[in-house]
């Protein structure tokens, strides 16, 4: 069965890997908290508290098995008219912003995001239904793909 | 202080042209003061209802002291109202050559320009306070989204009407003669409004523009009003109105009145049953909410009118506050004919739009272009602002997108039958068509929804598929459209037309945009 997340004419191009450090890393401080105090508690206290560690430690587990096959699952691919993103695992999908409908392009790096070199480029249409954003670039990537964006939405401008 | 963004720019002067300030209607603090006080008067109403430790309000108006209360209305009332002389005094607009300015604010001022190529639409709206004074506020919405508009009132009724026109005239491309007294030049004949000829079917308004040009001898004179410019106004067709019986009729058989009535019998089952009276008045508040949503509807859509002119589409409608909206060719971005249950064995339909600007939730409002009208009045009004939709019999492809459905003959590619397990009831609507100018997605069964979106209007498509539709082959396909009711979207289509729908669209979007007229409406037949 063909999907219709693989156009024929297209290839992606896949975000950096570093993205899985910059998504775990907050992850597992907020889910670690409670692991190790649960863990000291059902120590010191008494073993019921092993069901308050074991819960973080389930979606722990979780997500690190899944974070890697999520920025896996990020590509984008510029076509001559239009930008495609497409990601997740299990729920899939895909948009197809056409460069002259572009308004204005973000690009935002938090300080974790600074530390690993990493970069998010967002798009902006006059939709707020649009959801464009391509997290997890090098920073020269994002620069590169801003201003390719830029222009090519300023040689297709439009109204609206 | 809301910050003007995108296409409301915040600048300086703009050099080479002189612009002529102008104050709103001197009344308006009056007008707008007034809300302060109605305010207060709540406040205390809420007060007097909750109590106090001492009996609350109700107890110290029937004491000796009750002249203090109307004093501090009195002081309310007073600040209220110099806060709007002082904010009236500030407020100041001008209308440029391409662009609209307005100046506001005391301590934080603000000055705003809209580019008028950029407008959506043009509303004068009329509270029921600012009707006594025969005041309207007009406001200018540009596609910045929420609160990107440039609103100026209060006017006076006709100064707003002439001003609406010089606007849409301006927008439209023609070209206004300067006839506001500070342009102390001669009104040289390329001044005056010159209009490409043959440019709309309504052959009237070259006429009438021409009679708009102000004969130089009444210029001058030393006030700030404008010269009468009100033959610029376009000539407007009326199309339909809405009978006031049908109207309450529509809100009594809606949705919302359904789940109210129910909600009303389940709240009198429960207090039979418990024979306690705290049930109703802890869900008081929730019947009083959908009552005022019924009661907004009806007196918002009361009297509702439309009706066409080249200038677009103008409604008018409302009961307490009146709102007569223009909005432009080409504005319209999605349109959305939807049925509810009860609706159908009258066979009405609601259409609503997606217009730039008129923003999200709160000012869905807005956004209504037909509260309840039959088929053919449903239809008519879908032909005003899409005219064209590219097909050949096109009362065919609308009538299989109002309520076809798989089994009848028709151009809609349809969701495929193993999609019943995902959506039992609706499966057979769930479908699309595409014709020369737009693209037709239908849905729902019980609620019956077709949307109409024009090809040069695509923002962007989404496609997307979860673990259960992966397995059974399907995808749900989105149009991204601006803010607004209208979200066009079919769920469950074949993986394979969902893609080459995808990828079609996006090429007919672009091709389509390559030939759209242009923004100002009346020079695309001039270029």
């Amino acid at each position: 069965m063909t999907s219709p997340f693989e156009p024929h004419d297209v290839t992606w191009n896949r975000v950096s890997p570093r993205l899985v450090t910059a998504r775990l890393v907050p992850g597992t401080i907020t889910l670690g908290i409670p692991l190790i105090a649960g863990v000291v508690l059902a120590i010191t206290v008494g073993p019921w508290f092993w069901i308050l560690a074991g819960v973080p430690a389930v979606f722990l587990v979780w997500s690190i098995f899944l974070v890697p096959r999520q920025v896996r699952a990020i590509g984008y691919a510029e076509r001559d008219d239009d930008l495609l993103i497409r990601k997740g695992v299990m729920f899939r999908s895909m948009v197809v912003v056409p460069y002259g409908r572009m308004q204005y392009v973000d690009v935002e790096a938090g300080p974790l995001d600074r530390k690993l070199g990493l970069a998010k480029v967002q798009l902006h249409t006059a939709s707020v239904g649009t959801d464009a954003q391509i997290p997890g670039l090098p920073p020269d990537e994002a620069a590169r793909l801003r201003d390719r964006l830029a222009s090519r939405g300023e040689a297709r401008l439009a109204g609206l | 202080m809301s910050t003007p963004e995108h296409n409301v720019e915040q600048r300086a002067q703009p050099d080479a042209e002189e612009l002529v300030w102008r104050r709103v209607h001197p009344i308006t603090p009056l007008v707008r003061g007034w809300a302060v006080v109605g305010a207060a008067i709540v406040i205390l109403g809420q007060q007097s209802l909750d109590g106090g430790p001492r009996g609350g309000l109700i107890a110290l108006v029937s004491s000796e002291y009750w002249w203090t209360l109307l004093a501090a209305l009195a002081a309310v009332a007073l600040v209220g109202w110099g806060y709007s002389t002082l904010a009236w005094r500030m407020t100041t607009f001008a209308i440029g050559e391409e662009t609209v300015h307005l100046r506001r604010g005391i301590l934080f001022r603000q000055q705003r320009h809209a580019r008028l190529d950029r407008l959506q639409s043009v509303d004068i709206r009329q509270p029921l306070v600012a009707r006594f004074f025969g005041l309207c506020e007009l406001t200018l919405e540009t596609a910045g989204g929420t609160d990107s508009g440039v609103a100026i009132g209060f006017l006076k009724g006709s100064d707003a009407d002439e001003l609406r026109a010089e606007l849409l005239a301006r927008a439209a491309g023609l070209k206004v003669g300067r006839a506001n007294p500070a342009a102390a030049r001669p009104l040289a004949p390329s001044d005056a409004v010159t209009a490409p000829a043959g440019r709309v079917p309504a052959g009237e308004r070259d006429g009438a523009a021409q009679d708009g040009v102000v004969p130089d001898g009444e210029q001058g004179a030393g006030t700030a009003q404008p010269a009468p410019m009100t033959s610029l106004e376009a000539p407007q067709v009326p199309v339909l109105t809405v009978p006031i019986g049908r109207l309450i009729a529509s809100v009594v058989r809606s949705g919302a009145m359904i789940t109210l009535v129910a909600w009303a019998v389940a709240v009198l089952v429960a207090v039979i049953v418990t024979g306690q009276f705290a049930v109703l008045t802890a869900t008081l508040p929730a019947v009083l909410g959908a009552g005022g949503y019924l009661f907004g509807r009806l007196t918002g859509e009361f009297d509702f009118r439309v009706a066409i002119s080249p200038d677009g589409v103008r409604l008018r409608h409302g009961m307490l506050e009146t709102r007569s909206q223009t909005i432009p060719p080409g504005r319209v971005q999605a349109v959305r004919l939807v049925q509810s249950v009860l609706w159908r064995d009258r066979d009405w339909w609601r259409v609503q739009v997606n217009v730039a600007g008129y923003g999200g939730a709160s000012e869905e409002k807005n956004s209504v272009l037909l509260p309840v009208g039959t088929r053919e009045e449903a239809l008519t009004v879908l032909s005003l602002v899409l005219p064209d939709l590219g097909v050949d019999e096109p009362r065919r492809v609308l009538d299989a997108g109002l309520d076809g459905d798989s089994r009848t003959e028709s151009t809609y590619v349809n969701a495929p039958r193993r999609t019943r397990i995902l959506d039992p009831v609706a499966w057979r609507r769930n479908g699309f068509t595409v014709t020369g100018r737009a693209l037709l997605l239908r849905r729902g069964r019980l609620v019956k929804i077709l949307d109409v979106v024009p090809h040069e209007r695509t923002q962007s498509l989404g496609l997307s598929q979860g673990p259960w539709q992966r397995r059974l082959g399907v995808a749900s396909f989105q149009v991204h459209s601006t803010e607004g009711p209208v979200r066009p979207e079919v769920p469950h289509l074949d993986a394979a037309d969902a893609a080459r729908l995808m990828g079609e669209q996006a090429m007919r979007a672009r091709t389509a945009r390559a030939a759209a007229g242009p923004e100002r409406w009346m020079e695309r037949q001039g270029e």
